[in-house]
């Protein structure tokens, strides 16, 4: 169901069931596996995308009646998954989304999850879960609506519209439409440009540094920004010192 | 009594106080400006009547940032000396650094950066403090800290975050590269490119014009006021 692989330090993970790549279920890969695979090869950067022409379709809709029917502990198995996408917006380094396609529902709700969104001309975005009765359940709503307007998210979420590419970047949902280039390897090339040369503390304190501006009180996030910095400074310090004595 | 200053100066004119980095033609903000700088911004806290800033420089640019060879010489620590007071020390002196520079945030009185030529690093981080920014078509913008194995530090980080979006933000820190004026202003990080000679002028005029009921309306709405392409708007 996925496929991951390395190139030049960046990960990618290939969501594989095609054609529409329906995630099979809410934590679409273990965050315990996944995290061990970041650390343990010191990855610079992150990119998902789907299998094909399309992103993802998201969940498939008799699979969700079927986990609701069959009475299985349906909260434990969604809340896995917000887990999963809380640890994709969490990481300290760049995770970028490469759409093409579709990119509907629990696909989006994972593109939302990245920093970064990059898709082609024909992408497709939509929460169609209303039409169906039911509603996103992996967090999309809290994070279209830290994006969007309140008038745009309830268009999108209340009324299940499909917007196209470039309605997407108008409404910022996503930040870059590619053309004539497939998203994945303008994405892979994009993420090296940024990431090259770069030591992964750097990339790390200045992650951690974005999500603090988000999070913390301004006079708190700038402490801790001023304090990596200090911390930096003085390790290349020393460095000079070292290689020219 | 009349402060005298070296690396900086600041005059106040009908309730606008100006002020201008003065060690052109890099206006670099070494140690000893910073320490000119706290000091006046600890005076402007207190300071009654002030209606308005604008930050400008003398000379072609407005700042190249940081001296980086004295910055990492005071971050290093000497074998003979404490290494943890240094620490302390140090890491103190970057805290006030930054905290001066929130100030330009909080303060209730519009603050507007003029800005002609270079202004990169800890400059662009005080840039993007202020509530407006106007840019002469020679700006150029940038942080590169990243590319001297550094990262910005005086809370550019959260700035630039807050007026660009995440993603290009990640893309300006990460890559360290400098940009010119438009790109600047279509990633919403100037206002307004205005001629290069007439900057300061410009900024002043709008620091009259908005002065009297700034707070009341929001920034954005200021800025939409200007008549992009009225030429005597001045």
């Amino acid at each position: 169901m996925i496929d991951k692989k390395i190139k030049d330090d960046i990960g990618i993970i290939i969501l594989e069931n095609p054609p529409h790549n329906y995630l099979q279920k809410p934590e679409f890969i273990p965050v315990s596996e996944l995290r061990e695979w970041i650390e343990g090869t010191h990855l610079k950067a992150l990119v998902i995308s789907g299998s094909g022409r399309h992103f993802s379709g998201g969940a498939k809709l008799d699979s969700i009646f079927t986990m609701a029917e069959a009475g299985e502990p349906m909260e434990g198995q969604m809340e896995k998954g917000k887990e999963l996408l809380d640890y994709l917006q969490d990481l300290n380094i760049p995770v970028a989304a490469a759409i093409s396609g579709v990119c509907f529902g629990g696909g989006l709700e994972i593109a939302l999850a990245c920093h970064m969104r990059i898709c082609s001309e024909n992408a497709l975005f939509a929460f169609p879960e209303t039409n169906l009765g039911l509603m996103p359940g992996l967090g999309g709503t809290f994070r279209l609506g830290e994006r969007l307007s309140l008038k745009n998210s309830l268009k999108m979420i209340l009324g299940g519209d499909i917007i196209n590419a470039e309605e997407a970047l108008l409404l910022k949902v996503v930040d870059t439409i590619v053309k004539d280039e497939e998203p994945l390897s303008y994405t892979l090339h994009f993420l090296r440009k940024i990431t090259e040369g770069r030591p992964l503390k750097i990339i790390n304190y200045v992650m951690q540094a974005l999500k603090n501006s988000k999070r913390l009180p301004a006079e708190e996030s700038m402490r801790e920004e001023t304090r990596m910095f200090c911390d930096l400074a003085r390790i290349e310090s020393n460095r000079r010192k070292i290689a020219n004595p | 009594m009349k402060q005298i200053r070296h690396t900086l100066a600041f005059n106040i004119t009908d309730g606008i106080g100006h002020l201008e980095l003065n060690q052109p033609p890099a206006n670099q903000m070494n140690a000893e400006f910073f320490s000119e700088f706290n000091k006046l911004v600890d005076e402007l806290r207190v300071m009654k009547g002030l209606k308005a800033i604008v930050i400008s420089s003398k000379g072609r640019h407005f700042s190249s940032g940081a001296n980086v060879e004295e910055l990492l010489e005071q971050a290093g620590t000497p074998g003979e000396r404490n290494h943890a007071e240094m620490k302390e020390n140090w890491n103190t002196i970057s805290e006030r650094n930054s905290r001066s520079f929130l100030f330009f945030e909080e303060t209730e009185i519009p603050v507007i950066a003029a800005i002609r030529g270079v202004c990169i690093g800890c400059a662009f981080e005080l840039a993007m403090f202020s509530h407006f920014r106007f840019c002469g078509e020679d700006a150029v913008f940038g942080l590169p800290e990243t590319t001297f194995n550094l990262m910005p530090g005086l809370g550019g980080i959260r700035k630039i975050a807050a007026l660009c979006g995440q993603a290009k933000a990640i893309e300006l820190l990460l890559k360290g590269n400098t940009f010119g004026a438009e790109e600047a202003q279509l990633n919403h990080l100037v206002d307004k490119i205005v001629p290069r000679r007439k900057v300061v002028e410009f900024s002043m005029a709008f620091a009259r014009k908005v002065m009297k009921n700034y707070k009341k309306q929001k920034a954005s709405l200021y800025l939409r006021q200007i008549p992009l392409d009225d030429p005597f708007y001045i």
